[in-house]
């Protein structure tokens, strides 16, 4: 530590750069962190709201909500603990003054998917009435509010909103099943107004249910990364960030290397004095430590605080167990970057350096 | 007897690029003895004093540190043999170029034990002149501040034995005469077994013995007893 922090001292502009780019490197991790967390958190915090274990659809809409259409008494049938039925319809919804892609949920206001209502009428179950994602607010809708229907000549009302909302990146009107039959099959109302899209299932053993013909049960899991687009964008956001571990590892073992590189001969008179390779091994990592940890602990802060600055249509979100972990993944990875020069300073030959 | 070397011998290459860098030598030093090599260049003062060091290992014969005999140890052990009873004093660039004088030497705190302490590092400094340097870098040294620095350093270890490789090299004769002078008076004072090795003649006049490599052969020129005399 001696060694590493005096020679910080005395050469600071030469460690600041480089804990300039560590910082930067683990900023731009810690706010893609964000981003997919936010992007993730767009497409599923409604389901995760739910906190159900399982989804039961029709087999061949191949674990998609959207082309899953099963009848409701399904749900009887199944020997679940709990079940609550969803009908679904994406539309758009117009409140006079915005258009608004959103996504209508049909639910049974006995089923316990029913939203918990952060503002307006915690009854809300009222004809045509809907809780609506609280990201409306910021696009300008409020309780109150009629929205006309791109599809349907039905007016539907905002009686409150709910946090936590969001489906496959739309924000969802929930309302009653049958107000939302109506509007959905239309003339075809009464043939179809026990078809729903999917039984989500809250019961630990839903592996061991026994199915109705025709049917697919899916763990929760697996029926969000089914979701159109979400797999996809969590990979790419996901192996940006890995592609930042290694190029900081790179960074910081090119950097060292070159450092030691220079130092060859100093390193080689300290070990012809009998200071031991293991001593000043220990001195290259306690330095790639003293500047990993100072880059990685102001980006973290950094992060933060312009995560503040955004606007809210930015979807980031940050998930501060998350940052830790890559945090310290950065750290140990910039630790790995100084194994080279280790490597380097182990094979030294003390005579080398003396015999001049 | 603190260093002894017996029949060792160095050799580098083999067949056709054979060198014999230093033939079979018999060499002692005790503790309170200041001893020089001279001779030319080429001829092997190095290798004899980097065997003599521990920093290589002979090709035939033994070298005798303490009474250890270095080639039954490893790496490892030669280097704490390094730490613990040597110093080494080199021809420039001795110095860390990122500590401060008195870090230089707080480094070897950091690794070794029973080294000066604060008072006799005080001394230390004043018989070296580098009192008020004690805060400089290296950068900012003279040749000749930054040679007494490197001696403080090796000193400062209370080594049983100091190796200088032409320690005046960089130096203009009055400093070099400077250097010789101090190294004498330590190693009368500290009790070290010292080896300078020099090619320059005048410098002999300060030591107890001069020895003599010529091709890899080494031969006592003249002792104390003669030199008082001149
Ligand atoms: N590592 C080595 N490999 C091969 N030859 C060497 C090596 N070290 C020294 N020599 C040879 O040994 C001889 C003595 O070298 P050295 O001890 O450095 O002499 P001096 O210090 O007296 O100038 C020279 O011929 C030199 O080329
Ligand atoms: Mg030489």
């Amino acid at each position: 530590m001696f060694l590493a922090w005096s020679e910080i001292k005395k050469n600071k502009l030469r460690f600041l750069l480089i804990t300039s780019i560590l910082l930067l490197v683990s900023f731009l991790v810690f706010f893609l962190s964000g981003l997919a967390n936010g992007l993730a958190s767009m497409n599923r915090e409604a389901i995760d709201t739910w906190k159900v274990d399982a989804v039961l659809l029709t087999e061949e809409s191949d674990k998609s909500l959207y082309e899953s259409a099963l009848n409701k008494e399904v749900a009887d049938e199944l020997d679940a603990k709990e079940t609550a039925v969803v009908s679904q319809m994406g539309a758009i919804a117009n409140n006079g003054d915005t258009k608004q892609n959103v996504m209508l949920f049909g639910i049974d206001r006995d089923e316990f998917i029913k939203p918990e209502v952060s503002e307006g009428d915690p009854t809300f179950y009222v004809q045509n009435g809907v809780v609506a994602s609280d990201v409306l607010k910021d696009e300008g809708f409020k309780i109150g509010d009629t929205l006309e229907l791109s599809s349907s000549d039905t007016e539907l009302t905002i009686v409150g909103f709910t946090e936590k909302a969001r489906f496959n990146a739309s924000p969802i009107l929930y309302m009653k099943l049958n107000d939302m039959q109506k509007i959905k099959f239309g003339d075809a109302y009464t043939m179809n107004k026990d078809i729903v899209n999917a039984i989500v299932i809250k019961d630990k053993e839903w592996d061991a249910l026994s199915l109705p013909d025709n049917t697919e049960i899916i763990e929760t899991e697996t029926f969000i990364e089914n979701l159109p687009g979400y797999t996809e964008q969590n990979l790419t956001l996901t192996y940006m960030i890995y592609f930042l571990f290694v190029i900081s590892a790179a960074i910081v073992a090119i950097f060292l290397y070159v450092l030691t590189v220079q130092k060859i001969s100093m390193f080689g008179l300290m070990k012809a004095q009998g200071i031991s390779s293991a001593y000043l091994a220990r001195s290259v990592i306690a330095q790639t430590f003293i500047l990993a940890l100072i880059g990685v602990v102001l980006a973290f802060g950094l992060t933060l605080l312009a995560g503040s600055f955004l606007p809210n249509a930015v979807p980031i979100m940050f998930d501060i167990p998350t940052m830790i972990i890559y945090g310290l993944i950065l750290i140990v990875v910039a630790i790995l970057g100084a194994v080279i020069s280790v490597w380097t300073i182990i094979r030294i030959d003390p005579l080398e350096a003396i015999g001049g | 007897m603190v260093l002894e070397l017996r029949n060792a011998k160095k050799t580098f290459g083999e067949g056709n690029t054979l060198v014999e860098a230093m033939k079979e030598t018999n060499f002692v030093v005790e503790r309170g003895e200041l001893v020089a090599v001279i001779g030319p260049s080429g001829s092997g003062k190095s290798t004899f004093l980097t065997v003599a060091g521990g920093l290589q290992t002979p090709s035939e014969g033994e070298v005798i540190i303490n009474g250890k005999e270095l080639s039954q140890l490893n790496e490892k052990q030669r280097s704490k043999i390094r730490l613990q009873e040597i110093g080494f004093i080199l021809q420039a660039s001795n110095l860390v170029p990122f500590l401060t004088v008195d870090e230089q030497l707080e480094l070897l705190n950091k690794v070794k034990k029973d080294n000066m302490s604060k008072d006799e590092q005080r001394k230390l400094y004043e018989d070296l002149g580098i009192t008020k340097l004690h805060k400089n870098y290296p950068s900012d040294l003279s040749g000749g501040e930054r040679q007494r620095v490197a001696i403080a350093k090796a000193l400062f270890s209370k080594p049983a034995i100091l190796l200088a490789d032409e320690p005046t090299a960089s130096l203009d004769s009055d400093r070099a005469f400077e250097v010789m002078e101090l190294l004498r008076n330590e190693t009368k004072s500290n009790q070290t077994a010292t080896i300078v090795v020099t090619h320059d003649v005048r410098l002999i006049k300060y030591v107890d013995k001069v020895y003599k490599m010529t091709d890899g052969v080494l031969r006592l020129e003249s002792s104390a007893e003669a030199d008082v005399t001149e």
